[in-house]
């Protein structure tokens, strides 16, 4: 049957690119603190600084991260509402205590494993894994119980978002061990032993890469054979106006790419193609974030 | 408050009957001057289709305004309870409380909601609860040329939404969603409710921030 539509009001997007970014560094922050507690706690003095780069990005992250959301709401100066009126069936309600606590948990972690003693760090360590999975976690359930979007109301969603931290929040780690190993660490030996370490946590990297790969790719399949917005949605990233964004930012050159690259024989001891895939992945995840929050709400309801 | 599983007393309900609208969007104006929505966004609006090949065609309508529905996604999504539900079903926002968060806007599956841009909090259609409190009907109600629109208890078996709903074969948007809207429709096409037939795709022009 031929379909033409004559009259339609069309609605804007409700959400942007500054949430897409506030997951983003939510999941950096989330990633690189987890990341930061498996260094401390692991036992072996040469993790030590990974876990000290890893204690320090963390709350600076997320000091930025609510900044985003407070420039997104169209009243930001009753952003105090939100610790005054609680709505325990909303995820965002959950957001803004662990958007709290969890900075906080994590400043005082970051002190003790500076200044020890070396028990404290490792107890606020365990103690804010919970919290950073869950200050990450809770913004998969943002998207998950928008019941009305057909690429967001997933079970997925919680899960894919917790995997795709760690694989950012691993890759900034390298990023900023390998500016280290570089042009901050003089004696030779020492950054022979920096680089073994670094191209390994390159190997974790490709390991949680295919876990989120093989998590994307359910999500697709089971969309593709799901309702017809779940079809259109799919079919908008797969050929449509995000393919660039999915397909080759977020899959290829994300994905694909830094998996080659740290498992290859030859450019997996590199040290510069190591840090080339960690960039490549800091990319790859910021466009997965934008392709779900916008290419999400890209499907007319109406 | 109305507990789950509690049957409200009354109950307040629309009905568009399709068989008698002609897609003259007096509706969408009269909601504008009444409400007075500002440029740019729309809380009820029409949407037109038109089908077949020449000369077997015609035209559907889909009047669309909020639903207020009985499990409405809104109000449990809102982080501070500024969505809220009076006792006869409508779905209120308060506006000292909202924040502009727009995760109602985002998980509305009707997509019914807006942003004021003069004043910057969420709006919506409220059935026109001032006008209803005084015993009066929906501005959109009272001036549909074919009286298309229906308002009305539904729990009184004695109104003649109820007696309508009752005696003819009714619809509703996205029932699987359990959202349990209260907009009900007589003789909506499959076509016009059906957001991707005739849709040609997303371009980045559209809805921009």
């Amino acid at each position: 049957m031929d379909v033409q539509i004559i009259y339609n009001i069309p609605h804007e997007r409700p959400l942007g690119y500054l949430i897409a970014t506030y997951f983003y560094l939510t999941g950096l922050s989330a990633g690189s603190f987890v990341v930061s507690v498996i260094a401390t706690i692991g036992g072996k003095v040469e993790y030590k600084p990974l876990g000290k780069i890893g204690a320090v990005l963390a709350p600076i992250l997320l000091i930025f991260a609510p900044i985003n959301l407070i420039l997104d709401l169209e009243r930001p100066l009753r952003f105090w509402h939100l610790f005054v009126y609680l709505n325990f069936t909303s995820p965002i309600t959950y957001g803004t205590f662990l958007l709290t606590a969890y900075p906080l948990s994590g400043l005082i972690y970051a002190w003790f494993v500076f200044k020890g003693p070396q028990k404290m760090a490792n107890f606020f360590g365990i103690l804010g894994i919970p919290l950073a999975i869950c200050t990450h976690g809770y913004t998969g359930f943002i998207l998950a119980l928008g019941k009305g979007r057909a690429l967001w109301s997933t079970a997925l969603m919680p899960s894919l978002f917790i995997v795709s931290a760690m694989v950012s929040g691993i890759a900034l780690l390298i990023l900023i061990a390998s500016i280290r190993n570089r042009f901050f660490l003089k004696n030779p030996e020492e950054r022979e032993k920096d680089k073994g370490l670094i191209t390994g946590l390159g190997k974790f990297m490709g390991g949680i890469i295919i876990m989120d790969l093989f998590m994307v790719f359910n999500a697709i399949l089971v969309l593709l054979t799901s309702t017809k917005e779940a079809y259109e949605v799919v079919k908008l990233m797969l050929f449509g106006s995000f393919s660039l964004e999915f397909l080759w930012i977020e899959i290829f050159l994300g994905g694909i790419v830094p998996l080659f690259l740290v498992f290859n024989k030859k450019t997996s001891k590199s040290l510069t193609w190591v840090t080339i895939a960690s960039i490549l992945t800091l990319i790859g995840v910021y466009s997965m974030r934008v392709v779900v929050v916008i290419a999400g709400q890209s499907v007319p309801l109406h | 408050m109305i507990r789950k599983g509690e049957k409200r007393k009354k109950r307040y309900g629309f009905l568009i009957d399709l068989r008698r609208c002609i897609g003259c969007h007096t509706c969408s104006v009269s909601c504008k001057a009444e409400n007075g929505v500002p440029l740019k966004v729309f809380r009820s609006w029409v949407k037109i289709i038109e089908k077949g090949k020449y000369p077997n065609v015609s035209r559907s309508f889909l009047p669309s305004l909020c639903n207020n529905c009985d499990s409405p996604i809104c109000l449990k999504n809102c982080p501070v309870k500024a969505t809220w539900q009076r006792n006869d079903g409508i779905v209120m926002i308060d506006e000292h409380r909202c924040i502009g968060c727009k995760y109602c806007m985002a998980s509305c599956p009707y997509d019914v909601r807006h942003i004021n841009p003069l004043k910057k909090y969420v709006q919506k259609c409220y059935w026109c609860y001032h006008r209803v409190d005084k015993e009066l009907v929906p501005a959109c109600v009272e001036v549909c040329i074919g009286r298309a629109r229906i308002f009305g208890d539904i729990n009184d078996p004695n109104s003649e939404i109820a007696q309508l709903i009752a005696t003819n074969p009714v619809q509703v948007l996205k029932p699987e969603l359990a959202t349990e809207p209260r907009v009900y429709y007589i003789g909506l096409d499959l076509d016009v409710m059906d957001p991707m037939k005739g849709w040609k795709g997303w371009r980045h022009d559209d809805g921009g921030e």
